[in-house]
């Protein structure tokens, strides 16, 4: 049997078929044993899925499972509340201007701190960067009287591709 | 007390009614009387327990909202069948694209070893328990793939045309047929091999 057959006799079993169509394969089920044995196992499967529809019960209690539909529900009314407009249009942006804003005086603080307090001296400063070893560099900066030096590990690139050798670097560059 | 004791004797369409004025408790107790459906019909799509509650409940989220478009033309537990169904169908598609198609889902796709088997000739479930009857039956809808489970479901439970599933699966009328076709020939052959494990020594 062709598998176009096969799908055109599935096709009439479940009733898909126009008038003309289906008298045909009805004619060729009836002379044809093949035809007749899948059409019997095609309406046994059916007969069988019928009769047993998968049956699952909810594993939570009443209660805890409708408090989450309910929780659920209450926050989309809640945003579907949210003003809209210019008053909306602020409530949005207001949430992203609130970290900008504290940037924005942290860095007045700053500005004053430089030119009237910890930094009042003219403002001179250099860096050296220093190749300690193919695996770390050290960078230094001085500025009046302050003098900072830093380590950075090349571990984390050279890690990357090589991770326990990176590893071990950090152990080094720690004690 | 009262009230709840008056809302349990209310059918669906009455509280349906209510629920629709913005009476939160009528909605309650719809989905305390359908949620086992509801959440039925997502675990035998999904199978998965903690998806299939997620997805139920979002279900009746959607319920809840779209409640004012529900004119009664199915039944309130036919209508939200299919908002569990639409919902199940777009996790499986995610699913779907997360996974790359294993060489047996590709096999599946185009009839599989099934395709050339003998028909199986028997009741393979013949002088069983209803309640064996049911455990093979679900043991061998969880073996197919999801295509096929869906595709069973939507025309055996739900009685969706061909057309109507081919929507709903965004494809065409010739992948459900032959999806579906695929999906009774191994649902068959599953069984049949159980009975046969079954009398084996």
């Amino acid at each position: 049997m062709k598998p176009k057959q096969a799908l055109e006799l599935q096709a009439y079993l479940d009733g898909e078929l126009s008038g003309r169509a289906a008298r045909r394969v009805a004619a060729w089920l009836a002379q044809d044993p093949e035809a007749q044995a899948l059409a019997n196992e095609l309406r046994q499967t059916k007969a069988l899925l019928a009769g047993y529809e998968p049956d699952a019960r909810v594993p939570e209690s009443r209660e805890f499972y409708w408090s989450k539909i309910a929780r659920a529900i209450a926050t989309a009314e809640v945003q579907a509340s949210r003003p809209v407009g210019l008053w909306g249009w602020l409530a949005d942006w207001r949430r992203a201007l609130v970290p900008v804003s504290g940037l924005a005086v942290a860095l007045v603080l700053a500005l004053a701190l430089i030119r009237g307090g910890v930094w009042s001296q003219p403002f001179s400063y250099l860096t050296e960067v220093e190749t300690l070893s193919e695996h770390a560099l050290t960078h230094s900066f001085r500025a009046g009287d302050m003098f900072v030096v830093w380590i950075e590990p090349r571990a984390t690139l050279w890690g990357a591709e090589n991770p326990e050798a990176g590893a071990e670097l950090q152990d080094l560059i720690i004690q | 007390m009262a009230l709840q004791d008056d809302r349990t004797t209310l059918s669906d369409e009455q509280l349906v009614r209510r629920a629709q004025r913005g009476d939160m408790a009528a909605f309650e107790e719809l989905v305390a009387r359908h949620r086992d459906k509801v959440y039925a019909r997502a675990f035998s799509m999904l199978r998965s327990e903690d998806e299939a509650l997620d997805v139920s409940q979002e279900a009746w989220v959607k319920g809840w909202q779209r409640l004012k478009q529900f004119q009664g033309e199915s039944s309130f537990v036919t209508w939200m069948t299919r908002i569990v169904i639409n919902l199940c169908l777009d996790q499986l598609r995610k699913h779907k694209r997360q996974k790359a198609e294993s060489i047996e889902q590709l096999a599946e796709e185009s009839g599989g070893v099934e395709r050339q088997m003998p028909a199986v000739a028997v009741n393979p479930t013949e002088g069983l328990e209803r309640r064996e009857v049911r455990a093979r039956i679900e043991r061998a809808l969880s073996q197919l793939s999801y295509e096929h489970r869906t595709v069973l479901i939507l025309h055996e439970f739900e009685q969706l045309e061909y057309k109507e599933i081919a929507k709903r699966m965004q494809c065409s009328i010739g992948t459900v047929m032959s999806r579906l076709f695929y999906a009774r020939r191994r649902m068959a052959n599953l069984l049949a091999a159980y009975k046969k494990e079954e009398l084996s020594p």
